[in-house]
């Protein structure tokens, strides 16, 4: 196979990750390096780094269609990885890389234009079959209107603005009662907005679950699904914590799902690697939600269990290769959670942290994979995500999952930053999580930050603090060790170690 | 195996941390041994201590603590990645306060008396003394015998109301003790 040149618009850990694999196909990896993060580590890892320099006014290069694409050609790219986020599901990125002459790692951009577009996703899911979650079909303009939907599907319903997105113009209507005051409210809101006042009705589906389903096609008609993970941990629509496969699921439904899943991206046509995504209600019915066009934060978990390298069948396919597996030779092996450390508080509601890591250290574990985009050293910003690295274990079942996560964040140290990892710590030893029954509100209706307090930690902090008290305000502290032996300060302590 | 330990009588190696929940810990910084957190003597060993950052070995286990910011008595410490928030007070601003707050102190001070009359022989405490429960306070001779009067209370002396050689009569305040449990 000859080599391609291929650019990695991207950052942080899923440079690294991207680089890894093509540099294990013997391919060449470049990167882009910002302004913004002069010093990241995924530079050091790279073949080829081209200068982004933007200046104080650009976009940071990452959103920057136009230049990515020119620099590209001044650098003889073949191949462009977009990473997730950023412009990984822009369709008019994806159409400029092939009229360039690029190739798009990735799915066709008409895919991307149409998942990304909700109503029409819906449709196409509705076609093959897919169980959406029940509601009206079409915008709502009178509260009439509504009250005879809302009593066709049942309270509580949800309803949402046709224009955006974000939770402004949406109201969740517990009773009729309630149905006019807030359909005018969130009418009022989603004109202000979005400029378009436009309702849709939904039944709403308390403490749902999230579920997906990864799937891979190649550009021959061939598709597999590679099982589903389950993200119901999240805070405001963000994955915190992701599982494969769930514990959610009978083998049986998890076969049905998947067959599904293979159904839909069949009949479009799909491409590459895409997930398809659910929520569960308590009723264990799913609905689908939405699709996603591109490489996914938690992809690792679903590697874990297949042993597939998600990237590298990325890569192949974007080159025409077929799919040499079927559905069937497609492993499920284990179990495999994924821990995404990012510098937020957990004790401030889940506020960015910004600053030094004085020191980061992950412990050795014999099944732990790290994800990680930073070091000892690395400045984190604002100017970017929060996510820090991504710690994934991989056991031979759920049980020995959780217990060797638990081993690993107790043994992991970051230090100048606080991190999500206390806040793992609770999740892993909580009852809902280890029966598995956790929905996507549990961290707003179950977690509490006292539950971050451990009794041992609190009394070495007590001590600290009385200690840090004594040295400045008594005589009797101090930096030196008074000999003499009977007036030896307490620091004598230290010589009981042996 | 940790044991109740008894207090040396520096008071002030004594400290009241309280926690932004309103836990108390009462915490003594012994001269030469485990610090007592609660009556309760804690194998902990100071590794390293630095101005802001301390670290210690508790179990086979090793802590670290930093000090994230000071603010008076008020300090914020980081263990483990997650912040607890601790005002400091030595025992007698501590006891200081705690009076000022409440001004009906008839549990916080125990007044000890003369059960019997007699002569004061010895005073084994200071004012400022922290002492033990069943320790030892002072011994008074009566009918030829050595009475020896011991502290009800875990607590700091507070006030010394006779010295050695009075003759003191029946019910006579002997001394103060400011209760350092509530």
């Amino acid at each position: 196979m000859e080599a391609k040149r291929i650019l990695i618009a991207n950052r942080g850990e899923i440079a690294l990750r991207i680089i890894r694999t093509v540099k294990k196909l013997g391919h060449i990896a470049v990167v882009f390096r910002s302004n913004r993060d002069k010093d990241a580590l995924y530079l050091e890892a790279a073949d080829e780094i081209i200068d982004a320099n933007e200046g104080l006014q650009d976009k940071v290069i990452f959103l920057d269609a136009e230049k990515i694409i020119e620099l590209a050609k001044t650098h003889q790219i073949d191949m462009i990885h977009p990473g997730y986020g950023f412009l990984s599901e822009n369709p008019d990125f994806a159409r400029k890389c092939i009229e360039a002459g690029l190739i798009f790692i990735g799915p066709h951009p008409d895919h991307i234009y149409k998942m990304g577009i909700k109503t029409i996703a819906k449709e196409l899911a509705e076609k093959v079959g897919l169980p959406l979650v029940p509601g009206s079909e079409d915008v709502v303009k009178t509260v009439d209107q509504a009250k005879k939907i809302a009593r066709k599907i049942g309270y509580p319903i949800l309803l949402k603005a046709a224009g955006g997105g974000g939770g402004r113009g949406m109201r969740v209507v517990e009773k009729a009662d309630h149905l006019e005051r807030y359909f005018n409210a969130a009418t009022q809101e989603a004109l202000n907005a979005f400029g378009n006042g436009d309702l849709f009705i939904e039944k709403y589906i308390e403490n749902p679950k999230h579920i997906e389903v990864q799937i891979l096609g190649d550009q021959h008609g061939n598709v597999v699904h590679l099982w589903e993970r389950e993200c119901s941990l999240q805070r405001k629509h963000q994955k915190l914590l992701e599982e494969a496969p769930s514990p959610s699921l009978t083998d049986r439904k998890r076969s049905s799902l998947g067959k599904l899943a293979v159904k839909f991206a069949k009949a479009i046509g799909y491409y590459s690697t895409g997930t398809i995504e659910f929520i569960m209600d308590k009723k264990k019915n799913l609905y689908f939600m939405e699709m996603n066009t591109r490489l996914q934060v938690e992809h690792p978990v679903t590697e874990e269990i297949t042993g597939l390298d998600l990237v590298e069948w990325q890569i192949r396919v974007a080159l025409g290769e077929k799919l040499p597996f079927k559905q069937k030779e497609i492993p499920l092996n284990g179990w495999a959670i994924e821990c995404r450390i990012n510098a937020e508080d957990p004790q401030n509601r889940f506020s960015p942290e910004t600053g030094f890591i004085e020191n980061i250290r992950f412990p050795y574990h014999p099944q732990l994979r790290i994800e990680s985009g930073v070091s000892k050293g690395t400045y984190v910003t604002t100017n970017f995500d929060s996510m820090l690295a991504k710690l994934i274990i991989h056991e031979k079942d759920r049980k020995k999952a959780i217990e060797s996560m638990l081993k690993v964040l107790e043994e992991t140290k970051i230090f100048g930053i606080k991190t999500l990892v206390p806040f793992f710590k609770v999740v892993l030893t909580h009852h809902d999580f280890i029966k598995g029954t956790y929905t996507t509100s549990w961290v707003e209706k179950v977690f509490n930050t006292d539950m971050l307090i451990s009794q041992d930690d609190e009394i070495i902090a007590a001590l600290a603090s009385s200690i840090a008290y004594a040295m400045e305000y008594l005589p009797i502290a101090g930096e030196k060790i008074d000999i003499q032996q009977d007036n030896i300060n307490f620091w004598v302590l230290n010589k009981r170690l042996r | 195996m940790a044991t109740r330990y008894i207090y040396k009588r520096d008071a002030s190696r004594l400290f009241i941390a309280l926690s932004e929940q309103g836990k108390k810990f009462k915490i003594y910084l012994p001269q030469d041994a485990y610090p007592i957190i609660n009556d309760e003597e804690k194998e902990i060993t100071i590794l390293e201590s630095k101005y802001d950052s301390f670290s210690f070995l508790w179990n086979n286990k090793k802590y670290f603590a930093q000090i994230k910011s000071k603010e008076q008595n008020k300090y914020r410490v980081i263990v483990n990645g997650v912040e607890y928030f601790f005002s400091i007070e030595s025992i007698s601003s501590y006891l200081r306060r705690r009076m000022l707050e409440d001004s009906s102190d008839s549990k916080k001070t125990v007044f000890i008396n003369a059960s019997i009359p007699g002569k004061i022989t010895d005073i084994f405490v200071v004012e400022g003394d922290l002492v033990n429960e069943g320790e030892p306070l002072f011994s008074l001779e009566a009918m030829k015998m050595q009475n020896e009067f011991t502290s009800p209370i875990t607590g700091i002396v507070k006030s010394i109301h006779v010295k050695v050689g009075d003759n003191v009569v029946k019910d006579q305040l002997i001394l103060e003790l400011s209760n350092i449990n509530e």
